[in-house]
């Protein structure tokens, strides 16, 4: 196409001495303004925008940890709040939940592997978004926030707290006392087992509770949803160009799915899985092997009506790929919770990055799964990579601080009990 | 021949082949359902929730619906996997026969977006049979 064709020449003869000596500035100002949106949004195909939308909107809809009647309710995630932050949970008054599970560091504790009473096998993971999980633990080993809450409180290597000792701290704290009698509408039970199940419910409710806010990506994502390019254009660059590599040549939204950046599942990624030599961390097969032993699962008389959340408790087996899988972390927040990987192995983000570009297909063992392969990444992919992982986090959650409890009204003489399983006792 | 004579023979004659051509499974919501078929065998599924999506649990209401002279299934095993990944699901489903070819299968969970096979096998008239079916989930 050259020049104008002959029907337009009359009237750019008469627009364009009439436009230029005035609004050529603005014209030239709009016509910038407008270029960087068009190339935002014109640089998607559709694919990557179906794929891009698929990871919101953010938050979701509210989710309860399953099988547990205290989730969801302000004076149960007040109580756990409380326990959650406090060391007389273990015995010797040292050490806490948040020991391990900072605020200001995304509930991480910054370490490679968790310090309880020794050094731990594995990453203490965060906290944030914890409740739209599927399963818990790096192995998936629980299939409840509350049931993973039961290890490391019980766990003589952790909180090592037995119900005798949770009994006497809730009893001999006038605070505790009120704020136990109002969730549950009578006193700490006396069953050792019932006391650890009913305290892991309190401290599921708070953990529960930890749904961080939206990202830099999510307002990309919703302004992309709504053709909002003037918001879209507020994305950087190379946070975008990094998203398109995710969805695209990447291929990382198969595993890191959805809004909350996880399918929820297990997979190997060449990490490597000895703990030390000749021990072995056998990851996501362990985990299920854990989950069928255990006596505080949905299918359990410990669990408070968990309906249709129990299906993948019942329906998951273990399979010879599992061994050395381990799972998929959400990315919210991730820019916060070095370092990373199971065990804390990869120091930074890049040494993630430099992990998928380089990675070593030797290294995988998952009965020839073809779904990883080394990505290859310039030094500039890299940095775009990095740049959209940082636009993950949610800007307000390391100052995230735990309210004030507000002062414990007394129950009244005749409360309904929230979970009668809870204080029942085994049966 | 009368014409109303021909026309009921042209009836007669067409209403079993209409009920040859009625899809299997005519009772489940066409909308969402899916077929899978083999020389003996026709199966109709319709996943509830529908429709499909990647990383949720789901059933299948099921029916399946014998070609010829073939048989029900004595026996019906229901899995699904990603033949370009080379791998199946994290969970084993159970299959539940409800009467006159109709089942409920459980516990299924597609954990990745992309293309999925739903795999049925068969154990009929001696013979053991594999249907299956492609699905694009996102």
């Amino acid at each position: 196409m050259t020049g104008v064709s002959g029907n337009l020449r009359p009237l750019v003869r008469t627009l364009v001495p009439a436009l230029v000596p005035a609004r050529l500035p603005a014209l030239l100002l709009a016509l910038a303004m407008a270029v960087p949106a068009c190339v935002a949004a014109g640089a998607l195909t559709p694919t990557e925008r179906a794929r891009i939308l698929a990871h919101g909107p953010w938050p979701p809809p509210p989710a309860l940890d399953p099988g547990n009647a205290l989730a969801g309710r302000g004076e149960a995630v007040a109580l756990g709040q409380q326990l959650f932050f406090d060391p007389r949970l273990s015995p010797d008054a040292r050490m806490a939940c948040a020991s391990c599970h900072l605020p200001a560091l995304a509930f991480t504790d910054g370490r490679a592997r968790a310090h309880g009473r020794v050094e731990l096998q594995r990453n203490a993971p965060s906290l944030w978004n914890a409740v739209h999980a599927r399963w818990w633990n790096w192995d998936g080993a629980a299939d409840s926030l509350w049931s993973q809450a039961i290890g490391p409180l019980s766990d003589a290597r952790e909180l090592a707290s037995r119900g005798s000792h949770l009994r006497a701290l809730v009893g001999g704290d006038a605070d505790l006392a009120c704020r136990w009698r109002r969730v549950f509408g009578a006193p700490p039970p006396a069953d050792d087992e019932a006391m650890r199940v009913a305290t892991a419910k309190a401290l599921a409710a708070f953990v529960g509770s930890l749904v961080s806010a939206p990202t830099p990506f999510d307002a990309y994502r919703d302004a992309l949803a709504r053709g909002d390019e003037a918001a879209m254009a507020r994305y950087p660059d190379a946070a975008r160009r990094g998203l398109q590599l995710f969805v695209g040549r990447g291929r990382c939204h198969l595993c890191h799915a959805g809004p909350g950046f996880s399918n929820g599942e297990f997979g190997d990624i060449g990490a490597g899985f000895f703990v030390r030599p000749g021990v072995v961390d056998s990851g996501r097969h362990g985990g299920i092997q854990a989950l069928q032993a255990s006596p505080f699962t949905l299918l359990s008389a410990h669990a408070d009506a968990p309906g249709e959340a129990a299906v993948k408790t019942r329906h998951v087996y273990p399979q010879h790929r599992n061994f050395g899988e381990f799972k998929v972390p959400s990315l919210r927040n991730v820019a916060q919770t070095a370092p990373y990987l199971h065990d804390g192995r990869l120091a930074s983000l890049a040494d993630v990055v430099r992990h998928y570009s380089q990675l070593d297909l030797d290294r995988l063992h998952a009965d020839g799964e073809r779904i990883l392969e080394p990505l290859g990444l310039s030094a500039g992919e890299q940095r775009d990579l990095l740049a959209f992982l940082d636009s993950l986090s949610d800007p307000g959650a390391r100052q995230w601080r735990p309210p004030p409890p507000g002062p414990c009204q007394p129950a009244p003489d005749a409360v309904k009990p929230l979970t009668p399983r809870a204080l029942a006792g085994p049966r | 021949m009368t014409r109303a004579a021909r026309c009921a023979l042209l009836l007669a004659l067409a209403a079993p082949l209409a009920a040859a051509a009625a899809g299997c499974g005519d009772t489940l919501d066409a909308r969402h359902r899916l077929e899978a078929a083999s020389a003996r065998h026709r199966v109709a599924f319709v996943p509830q929730p529908a429709p499909l999506a990647a990383g949720r649990h789901f059933s299948l209401d099921l029916v399946v619906c014998p070609q010829g002279d073939a048989s029900l299934p004595l026996a019906l095993r229901v899995d699904a996997d990603m033949p370009a990944h080379r791998h199946g699901m994290n969970y084993r489903p159970t299959v539940r026969a409800l009467g006159d070819g109709r089942y409920r299968v459980d516990g299924l969970l597609l954990h990745m977006p992309g293309r999925w096979r739903f795999v049925f096998d068969l154990s009929a008239d001696g013979r053991l049979e594999r249907l299956t079916r492609e699905v694009d989930v996102e």
